[in-house]
């Protein structure tokens, strides 16, 4: 036996060996179903065909000419359609209808729109750049957060410079970190401007809270420590750089007819401090500029700090691809952000592409790994609802996701705090944290919200229920599953579709097997076949995707 | 056989099948508690304000020199010295300090010795030396703040917190029901997260842990769900992440019944509740704790967080709002305590990011350091904790625009919970690692001596 061993053992140490060459790449239609499941917000059976016909870096191309689909255009049809009396009986029992709208155009513009890859980066954006409804005040007013998303999708294929900028003058930002409004320091009255803005642009939309190496990885001091990217003192300089904002039009004053979500904050240089300023890394701001020179190079400082580059990578590859990208791959992201090879630097279009098509990112799941992340609660409920063709018989989907986010405890831009709703290094307990690993979204899946997403999906799939607002002149959405009803005899051939659709080839045969055996004494097709869903979308096969 | 119409049908009929199962669960549940030592019972409730409440206007100076100070610092946030609640007794050096005007439920419960006001804790490395270099890791930072409050270790990341590692010791990998010690009604935190356990999430709606659908309900509908979901969760998942969820839906699916079952089986308290969140989820964890036997715990902890406390604006709005409802939930629970006889064994604390400088920023207050906070219970000795700072800008303590630098710190506030818990003075430091840098474990004199 003992001699036996030893040539296998040795078999064995070449197959380990092999795979760290390069992982062979997935192909075809399981590709195409994985890169939806990534750059969209779920595709049914045609369109990943289609996907794998055109090929995933042409796909992305196309998507990036595609016209972007705007959500505040839908609050105004919403709006116009309330002034003609439309919603006057849906009024009679809610007068709070205007706080829905952004949602209702969130929810119609996600499941119907063409551009689905601007639109899940917006949303991926949504997760970094943090505003939420959670401050009640931006429930008031109906553009607020469709206009702050129209600015999200507006650069998510731009350059990230312009993106941090348009963030910063944003007036919903403004209002959710208080820099709007924010005066200049009054030493007689002790007071000194606002440093809210100043620590979360640096912390969490820009370049964290330790250096980093260009792989992502922390560069450490002599004595192993990090190294903090910069201390309160530089906090008290970026908040004198960021006072003298408020609503365009506005004279720096706050009133109810003042307030503008449409149009960037505007400079009232009155209000902003004046003098030297000193930015990051030494750099002057002179005395002398104008609010907005001064509002500029700080974005120009922080944009050009070498962390943005890796930071903002890591981030965008958690939200798009996997939970633990290697820090090889950051490096990757990270060096075309840099625009080492374009000469542009910040260009969204460079960075998505190498997220989404890093060789790591398409490399063959491994069903024993660690590689993948945890779907989005949320996310899983949309794609769902994607992949089965859901559609309104009025062609207006009316959602408000409040029954959603109530289960999920996850809604677009609806987050607790501006940290969002998990974050990035959170590292369950466990296997996972003694792995060294991180999965985020774990966060927010816990004993409770565990059950009671897995009852909304059954709500959804069995119960037939596919939008939250369907009284006059709503309607109820239906779904389509003509995909599959044609499959619903062959269990063997309808749970093929279902794991190319879903989970792209992941799905282990032992939950194809039990899903097989469990729909196999139904007679009723139509049930049949929503079960196969239902258990497909329950089970951690789709849960987690690789 | 089933069709979708049958399937939706007796997805409504559990209301009847479902007493029958909480009951033959419930005896189950009472059976096993009769071993359970539960008169020994003790609970920590932890309260985490966060986004940094400004304590300094919770807690305010009454004595007129230091009121002054007060008033400087402040300027426009300051709260006008008549409307302070003033509280009895007086802190180090015989200084008076009076509550936010909305918090006479809170007066009430300190004037009557129920409640005790701990000033001025934060996170430290080890006390204080004024060297700059020596400050926690992201200090004035939210994520990190919280984080360590929740560690008690300022100078490391970790997933971990004093609460899990309490668990870890106390209750070990594997509660017998599978429902941890440690119950969070604000989901997963690191407070509650150990090496080995991790916090059992429930809602304050209903009884508290959502089941699946009719899993189970003693129809044959449920069987046959029971047979599809378990056969599911049977399948082996190689993968680390698809094995992590596969056991997080495990656990949830086994747990939930013996829960839900015991607290729909308590009866109806008689306290009344306000209806805010706060209120509503203090009301859960005293269903919660009378529900202890048939859950066989003799320890647990609660977490529940209160948001919206980060108030670089509108500070005095907004806290006018909050503060009321944070006492009157305290006053509440005190007294739902009381009805169950458990006001001895049961200690409610406050946590919060940081406190906020004492300056302002023209309409509120930015991210600070030290911080007052409220430890409440029978088992409480009630007066002030810890020490109130002389205002004084020129203050070695005062780091800038009024940050006060923490005179105790977190560890030793901590160390009084965990001990009077029931952790070990020789397993102190594994629950709060730094704990010797400020108070030696095995010392005659408690930590802070707030508790009995």
């Amino acid at each position: 036996m003992g001699a036996m061993t030893r040539p296998l053992t040795l078999a064995l140490l070449l197959l380990v060996c092999v795979p760290l060459a390069e992982a062979a790449r997935l192909k075809g239609d399981e590709a195409a179903s994985r890169l939806a499941s990534r750059a969209t917000f779920g595709m049914p059976y045609e369109a990943i065909l289609d996907m794998a016909d055109t090929g995933e870096r042409r796909w992305l191309r196309q998507q990036f000419k595609t016209p972007m689909s705007s959500h505040d255009a839908i609050v105004d049809e919403l709006v116009a359609l309330q002034n003609a009396g439309l919603f006057d009986e849906l009024l009679e029992n809610n007068n709070n209808l205007d706080r829905v709208y952004r949602r209702l155009a969130w929810w119609h513009t996600t499941m119907t729109a063409e551009d689905q890859l601007r639109q899940r980066v917006a949303f991926a954006l949504s997760e970094i750049f943090v505003v939420s409804d959670n401050l009640v005040v931006l429930q008031d007013y109906p553009y607020a957060l469709s206009n702050y998303y129209d600015m999200l999708l507006t650069h998510a294929f731009g350059n990230y410079r312009d993106l941090l900028l348009a963030v910063t003058l944003h007036p919903t930002m403004g209002v959710y970190l208080s820099h709007l409004g924010n005066a200049r320091s009054n030493p007689d009255a002790n007071t000194f401007p606002d440093e809210n803005y100043a620590r979360e642009v640096m912390q969490l939309f820009s370049i964290g809270l330790f250096e980093l190496n260009e792989d992502g990885t922390e560069k450490l001091d002599k004595d192993g420590q990090p190294i903090p990217t910069y201390d309160n003192t530089d906090i008290e300089e970026f908040a004198k750089i960021f006072t003298g904002l408020s609503f365009a039009g506005s004279n720096f004053q706050i009133r109810r007819n003042t307030v503008n979500f449409r149009e960037p904050m505007q400079m009232y240089d009155a209000f902003h401090e004046p003098g030297k300023k000193t930015l990051l890394q030494g750099e002057v701001v002179p005395a002398g500029q104008s609010g907005l020179e001064d509002v500029e190079q700080a974005i120009d400082n922080l944009f050009n700090h070498p962390n943005v580059g890796p930071f903002f990578s890591k981030l965008l590859i958690q939200r798009l691809v996997m939970s633990n990208p290697s820090p090889a791959y950051v490096s990757r992201v990270a060096a075309a952000f840099n625009g080492e090879d374009t000469g542009v630097r910040g260009d969204m279009q460079a960075v998505i592409e190498a997220v989404l098509l890093d060789k790591e990112a398409r490399a063959e799941p491994d069903k024993r790994g660690q590689a993948g992340k945890l779907r989005e609660p949320l996310l899983r409920v949309v794609a769902a609802l994607r992949q089965l063709k859901v559609f309104s018989p009025d062609g207006f989907y009316a959602n408000t996701g409040l029954i959603i986010q109530e289960n999920t405890q996850q809604h677009a831009l609806s987050a607790p705090s501006v940290f969002n709703f998990y974050l990035p290094s959170h590292s369950p307990v466990g296997a996972i944290a003694d792995a060294g690993l991180v999965a985020p979204e774990f966060q927010i899946t816990n004993s409770s919200t565990i059950v009671t997403v897995s009852n909304m999906l059954e709500a959804a799939l069995i119960g037939d229920v596919a939008n939250d607002l369907f009284r006059a002149p709503f309607t109820a959405a239906e779904y389509d599953l003509s995909d599959f009803m044609p499959l619903a005899k062959k269990p063997k051939k309808l749970l093929k579709r279902i794991d190319l659709v879903m989970t792209y080839g992941t799905m282990s045969g032992k939950t194809r097997n039990h899903i097989r055996s469990t729909i196999g004494p139904i007679d009723d097709p139509d049930l049949r076949v929503r079960l196969a869903l239902f258990l497909a979308y329950f089970s951690p096969d789709y849960a987690v995707e690789l | 056989m089933l069709n979708r119409r049958r399937f939706l049908t007796h997805s409504c009929s559990l209301g009847v099948a479902g007493a029958t199962l909480s009951s033959s669960l419930l005896q189950l549940g009472l059976a096993r508690s009769v071993s359970a030592q539960t008169e020994d019972y003790r609970a920590l409730v932890c309260i985490l304000l966060a986004g940094g409440n400004d304590s300094y206007n919770m807690l305010v100076p009454r004595d007129n020199d230091q009121y002054e100070a007060y008033r400087d610092y402040r300027s426009d946030l300051a709260l006008p010295k008549n409307q302070l609640l003033p509280l009895d007794g007086s802190a180090d050096g015989g200084r008076r300090y009076g509550l936010h005007p909305g918090m006479a439920g809170l007066q009430s419960l300190f004037n009557g010795g129920d409640a005790a006001m701990l000033c001025n804790v934060g996170t430290l490395l080890e006390p204080w030396t004024g060297e700059p270099d020596r400050v926690p890791l992201g200090l004035y930072s939210h994520a990190d703040q919280i984080q360590q409050w929740q560690t008690s270790v300022a100078d490391q990341r970790m997933a971990q917190g004093w609460g899990g590692r309490i668990a870890d010791i106390l209750q070990g990998p594997n509660p017998a029901n599978g429902i941890s010690m440690n119950i969070s009604l604000s989901g997963s935190n690191v407070f509650q997260s150990g090496n080995d356990t991790a916090e059992y999430s429930i809602s304050a709606q209903g009884n508290g842990a959502p089941g699946l659908n009719n899993y189970d309900n003693g129809t044959p509908e449920g069987d046959f769900r029971k047979a599809m979901v378990d056969g599911l969760l049977a399948v082996n998942q190689p993968h680390i992440l698809r094995k992590e969820y596969r056991q997080r839906l495990q656990t949830a699916v086994d747990a939930q019944q013996l829960f839900s079952a015991a607290l729909g089986a308590t009866p109806e308290l008689s306290t009344p509740f306000s209806p805010s969140y706060f209120s509503q989820s203090l009301r859960q964890i005293a269903r919660v704790m009378s529900a202890r036997e048939a859950l066989g715990v003799s320890r647990q902890t609660f977490f529940v967080l209160v948001g919206g406390w980060d108030h670089h604006d509108e500070v005095l709005v907004n806290q006018a709002n909050m503060l009321p409802q944070i006492s009157d939930g305290l006053v509440e629970f005190r007294n739902a305590m009381l009805e169950l006889g458990l006001h001895d064994q049961v200690t409610t604390f406050t946590t919060s990011d940081f406190g906020r400088t004492l300056t302002s920023n023209g309409r509120g207050s930015d991210h600070g350091w030290g911080g007052h906070h409220i430890v409440m219970g029978g088992a409480v000795r009630g007066g002030f904790y810890g020490q109130y700072p002389e205002l004084d800008p020129a203050s070695p303590l005062d780091t800038g625009r009024g940050r006060y630098a923490p005179t105790t710190s977190v560890d030793e506030y901590f160390a009084e919970l965990a001990l009077w818990l029931g952790v070990s003075p020789s397993d102190l430091d594994s629950v709060l690692p730094n704990i010797a840098n400020f108070y030696s474990p095995g010392a005659a004199s408690a930590p802070m001596g707030f508790l009995l």
